[in-house]
């Protein structure tokens, strides 16, 4: 294995680990005030579930990610491509977007979604207002994850 | 696409005809009510006690509730069973059905049952004490003592128990261990009573604690032993679950009258809230006043409905007064109706605002197929809304939501077969742009969408102040505008100078007039600073990148799941029960997350981008006073 094709993995690893992490945290926070709030009312599972599921998608963008590097690096087909140290580099920096804009949004769309649940608790009918707020955050999220599709579109392999 | 006129309504009706008209209005459901004043008259209030209706609404809802826990058809079947139908005219029928007497042996039958369910309880926690004394062979009243011996029941800590040998060979206090667990031993103790201190002062030194059986022994029978106690518990507690579960079954039985109550539940409700209405009348000596807004288009149906009733009643329509604010009521063509629910959830339009309803249903349309851009999802969506239509026949929100659910199941049929795939195979010979290969294709589509959203709410902007008699601001300001972006646009790729000039033309029509100053110098330096708003337009358009970001994801996700089926297909034998399960729960999950993505952004574009440009939420809605129905449909 070369240092070329170590980087690259590294890279699509980092993006799934770190956006990851931050949607764990994410929906952990929001997962515990909706459970909270369900011990009252256990009728309201249907409107805050998707304030809880909400800051899990970064997870997906990471993996997503991380895909995209393991389909250019032919890992699945069998033709393993041996990038360049710097083609390497390059894979592994082109992550970054997804993997750093991904860690911190999720975990703060896991507060905004937690603020979201409990607002649903006061105010059922408001179910889908509350998942407009999360998407705000996310656009950033997003915004890393089209960087990252661009940049890795953008470096060719032989 | 525009707010329905209303109409302000005032109904005179001698008291007495007063509930029949009330019901007459709630049947047609035309008037959203208000509370009765008029300047100068001094009306009366009705004080209205609803807590009866309130308290049997509850009981019929608790009802209900068990019967539907007990319920064993299928999410599915339930979701496409239609609510039962109920006439008006079998009113009188549906509520003489005697629900009280039902919910009086309901409330009956669920109380024993429930003093039952405690009763086991009660007797799990005796055999969880008796267990572990099971094996005392010496009969209760022993525990009694004799004249010269106290016969005790002591837990020690199970570390002490070769203590208490070895103390016990000392002292005197003669011991049995009836039975030990990890912790503790049971252990039955003699103690002669001449030396009971000294032996007790033995026992607290190795932390053994009394167990009192004082209540047992004194209820025990000559000879009965522990085992015999627990045998008897035994019984008891099979007794009491046979008596619950017959009791259950008579609770399950009487879920044939749920159908009635439903009708019951309904109509009660619907009285209710007649009987809460009468609060919002005013009344005088003979006449009672009735305040309300109606839609234009409705005014000679509610007069003809008015006039039905009685003679004695008159109605008076006129146009609202400047300083009111109707309630709002969005008329759409039915094709777009479904997408009110859009505006709903953002505000409805405060006074003189447009109804963004028509403007935003083609994009929103277009982005979610493009946000999830998967034509098996969509086909699934679009088939699962349809049988929810033709078999639970839903009416009103519901019946909207599933038609708003159509659309976009079919716009991702159509999108995802031209930008997608059909779950996760993309038909190469119908694709327009392979977004994986080459997303930038994609990207300008999603970037071109956003602009003509961005420069369409600008001219609805423009158009609403032409409306509301905003003249310059409108022609100069957001017309500057209108031209300015797209001018801009062209000359930055073709470099033409026609572009160039006209950019300048709409750029001078916001310099010299966004800032609207009678001081030369303000004017067109505010004029020059308005024109940084061009960043915020730039902003707005490249947020519409979003699109192909989640386009992507939803696809890609897609074949990442065939690629772990087609794995799991290699495993000898488990495969072939595996992949099915891989790919079917995949899909499933792929669906969930990438309509909840594409809907959400989708809305976050029209809510962010589109409507700042031009609306205004904070109109409240009509609500007219009509029959409501939670359970039962009602039919004429």
């Amino acid at each position: 294995m070369t240092l070329g094709l170590l980087l690259a993995i590294s890279g699509g690893a980092l993006a799934v680990i770190l956006a990851g992490i931050g949607s764990a945290i994410g929906v952990g926070l929001a997962g515990q005030a909706a459970s909270g709030v369900m011990s009252e009312d256990p009728g309201k599972f249907g409107g805050i579930l998707l304030l809880v599921a909400l800051p899990g998608t970064q997870g997906i963008y990471g993996f997503l990610s991380g895909f995209l590097v393991i389909l250019k690096l032919g890992l699945i087909s069998g033709q393993v491509i041996q990038p360049t140290v710097p083609q390497g580099w390059a894979i592994f920096i082109a992550c970054m977007p997804v993997a750093w804009a991904g860690f911190i949004s999720a975990i703060h769309q896991g507060k905004v979604c937690t603020a979201g649940v409990y607002m649903v608790a006061k105010q059922p009918k408001d179910s889908v207002k509350p998942l407009v707020m999360g998407a705000l955050v996310e656009t950033y999220a997003v915004l890393g994850l089209l960087a990252t599709v661009l940049l890795l579109n953008g470096i060719k392999l032989p | 696409m525009s707010v329905a006129p209303v109409s302000k309504v005032h109904i005179f009706v001698h008291s007495g005809r007063k509930a029949e008209l009330l019901s007459a209005l709630q049947e047609t459901g035309l008037v959203h009510l208000e509370e009765a004043k008029f300047e100068g008259v001094d009306l009366r209030r009705n004080a209205v006690d609803a807590s009866d209706s309130d308290r049997t609404l509850a009981r019929l809802k608790h009802a209900l509730d068990v019967f539907a826990d007990l319920d064993e058809t299928s999410g599915l079947k339930r979701l496409l069973r239609p609510k039962p139908e109920l006439s008006l005219k079998a009113k009188a029928e549906a509520l003489g059905f005697g629900h009280d007497r039902v919910l009086d042996e309901l409330e009956r039958l669920e109380s024993e049952r429930n003093a039952l369910t405690a009763g086991m309880k009660g007797s799990d926690r005796e055999a969880g004490f008796l267990e572990p004394l099971r094996d005392i062979a010496l009969p209760l009243e022993a525990f009694r003592g004799t004249r010269t011996a106290e016969v005790r029941l002591i837990v020690v800590p199970a570390a002490e128990a070769e203590r208490l040998e070895e103390m016990a060979a000392e002292s005197p206090v003669w011991f049995e261990v009836v039975s030990r667990d990890k912790r503790s031993c049971r252990v039955v103790a003699i103690l002669p009573r001449e030396s009971v201190e000294e032996a007790e002062a033995v026992l607290e030194e190795l932390g053994a604690v009394p167990v009192d059986l004082d209540a047992r022994v004194a209820a025990a029978g000559p000879g009965e032993r522990i085992g015999d106690l627990l045998a008897a518990n035994r019984l008891e507690r099979g007794r009491k679950a046979s008596a619950a579960e017959a009791l259950e079954a008579d609770i399950k039985a009487m879920a044939v009258h749920a159908p009635a109550l439903m009708s019951v539940h309904d109509l009660l409700m619907n009285d209710r809230e007649k009987a809460l209405a009468d609060r919002l009348l005013g009344e005088t000596e003979a006449v009672s006043c009735i305040e309300g807004w109606v839609l234009g288009a409705d005014k000679q149906r509610l007069e003809k409905k008015v006039s039905s009733i009685s003679d004695a009643a008159q109605v008076c329509f006129r146009e609202p007064l400047p300083d009111e604010e109707p309630p709002v009521f969005l008329e759409n063509p039915p094709a777009a109706r479904p997408f009110e629910i859009i505006t709903n959830l953002y505000g409805l339009p405060e006074k003189g605002f447009l109804d963004p309803t028509l403007p935003l249903a083609p994009f929103f349309f277009i982005y979610v197929g493009l946000c999830v851009s998967e034509a098996g999802y969509g086909l699934l969506v679009a088939l699962l809304s349809l049988l929810y239509m033709k078999f639970a026949r839903p009416r009103r929100g519901a019946k909207q939501f599933a038609k708003l659910a159509l659309y976009l199941g079919i716009s991702n049929i159509i999108f995802g077969t031209l930008f997608g795939g059909w779950f996760g195979f993309p038909v190469r010979s119908l694709l327009l742009i392979d977004a994986l290969k080459d997303p930038i294709p994609f990207l300008g589509l999603s970037l071109a969408l956003g602009f003509a959203q961005v420069w369409f709410g600008t001219l609805l902007s423009m158009i609403g102040g032409l409306r509301n008699k905003a003249y310059a601001e409108s022609i100069f300001v957001k017309g500057g505008w209108l031209v300015l972006l797209p001018s801009l646009l062209l000359y930055f790729v073709t470099k033409h100078p026609a572009a160039g000039v006209a950019a300048i033309v709409g750029a001078s029509g916001v310099v010299f007039f966004a800032a609207p100053s009678r001081n030369p110098f303000s004017r067109f330096f505010g004029g020059l600073y308005s024109l940084y708003g061009i960043s915020s337009y730039v902003a707005d358009t490249l947020s519409y990148s979003r699109i192909l970001a989640l386009g992507l994801s939803t696809g890609v996700i897609a074949m990442v799941v065939n690629n772990l089926t087609q794995t799991a297909f290699l495993i000898p034998v488990a495969g072939w029960v595996l992949a099915p399960i891989i790919f079917v729960g995949g899909h499933l999950f792929n669906l969930g997350i990438g309509f909840l993505g594409g809907f959400v952004h989708s809305m976050r574009l029209q809510f962010v981008e589109f409507f700042t440009k031009f609306y205004k939420g904070g109109g409240r809605p009509f609500k007219p006073f009509r029959l409501e129905n939670k359970y039962v449909e009602f039919v004429e």
